[in-house]
């Protein structure tokens, strides 16, 4: 009678402690993680294709650069973090541009005049385009700026990065690509 | 009976008739609505209903439809260009889908992981209710166990002859 309900209560109390476990275990990782920054669907996958007018100089499309590493940084020129990544971005043209690597900044929600603005103060020396209508950041699943999105040779995006990017970061990922795949 | 007495007692009887007149008419939409069905809304109304599914991507709890962001105007915009280009309501959804992945959903789809947000409550509820049949089951079941406190306390058969033993032995002995 005695072992019967000692062997009741110990089934009970391990039924509850596994269930205390799972809710322990699912409280850990979802409290572990920042809400705000969801992994974009689109990693792993092709790159949604653009042609886009550049703030000054011919449309830029996406497929034509096939075979080259993309940098897609999605910038306004009223977000604060764009100008703080804004260095890093051009360290990464200036030092990869002859090693098959484009850096394209697709100008967000913003007005022509203020991104011409921007581009000259800042000397930004990358191809700068307007999504007007924001058609390609809704395609890219876009929630803010600044975001950058890695396109490999494949024009299959490898990487998502939202919030400003620092130049080692860039760098490291691209010298690894350019390791994986040479021209 | 008089006619004005008639009246009075008739009297009682109008509200009562009013509300079968409003039942019926009800009925009567609710019929029409089940056949005929809902008349095709129009496509500002389909970019409402389908905006309204959506989560606005820069908003923290509005939906695209609700939201006065650039951006999701700018959803709405697309909305309805796919509209116009013959997209399903359902394909337009899985087109922000696969943008931003499920999350852009007001409501998460019943497949997957996800699902687990429909079908769990019921699971706890029918485990609940399995429980509380048990425990109901066990509780009416107790009493035949414990001894009534208003009769005789129940004895084994091994008790009761040893009861009957002791009070045939105590006669014996009882003189006279």
């Amino acid at each position: 009678m005695s072992g019967r309900f000692t062997r009741r209560r110990a089934r009970l109390l391990a039924g509850v402690g596994a269930v205390v476990t799972v809710i322990v275990v699912l409280l850990m990782t979802g409290l572990g993680r920042d809400p705000s920054v969801i992994a974009s669907p689109l990693v792993g996958r092709a790159a949604p294709d653009f042609t886009l007018p550049q703030l000054d100089g011919p449309p830029v499309t996406l497929a034509k650069l096939h075979g080259q590493i993309v940098v897609i940084n999605f910038w306004a020129s009223w977000c604060a973090e764009c100008q703080a990544e804004q260095a890093a971005l051009d360290q990464t043209w200036r030092r990869f541009q002859d090693s098959g690597v484009v850096v394209i900044g697709v100008n967000f929600e913003d007005g022509a005049g203020a991104a011409r603005g921007y581009v000259r103060a800042d000397d930004v020396a990358y191809p700068v385009v307007e999504d007007a209508g924001s058609k390609t950041a809704l395609a890219y699943g876009l929630r803010g700026v600044p975001e950058t999105f890695v396109v490999n040779r494949s024009g299959r995006i490898v990487s998502h990065a939202i919030g400003p990017v620092g130049a080692a970061a860039l760098s490291s990922e691209i010298n690894s690509m350019l390791l994986a795949s040479p021209r | 009976m008089n006619a004005a007495g008639m009246l009075r007692r008739a009297r009682p009887g109008l509200p009562g008739l009013l509300v079968l007149c409003a039942l019926a008419a009800g009925l009567a939409t609710l019929a029409t609505v089940a056949v005929v069905g809902h008349p095709p809304a129009s496509q500002a109304e389909q970019v409402q209903q389908i905006a309204a599914s959506l989560h606005c991507p820069i908003c923290k709890d509005l939906s695209v439809a609700d939201s006065p962001a650039p951006l999701a105007q700018q959803m709405r915009q697309e909305i309805a260009q796919k509209l116009r280009a013959g997209e399903s309501a359902d394909q337009i959804r899985a087109g922000f889908v696969a943008a931003y992945g499920v999350s852009v959903l007001m409501s998460p789809p019943r497949q997957g992981v996800t699902g687990a947000v429909y079908y769990l409550p019921l699971l706890v509820l029918a485990a609940g209710l399995i429980t509380a049949v048990m425990v109901l089951r066990r509780w009416l079941r107790a009493p035949q166990a414990v001894p009534s406190e208003a009769g005789p306390p129940r004895l084994a058969a091994t008790q009761r002859r040893a009861v009957a033993t002791a009070v045939a032995r105590l006669r014996e002995e009882e003189p006279g």
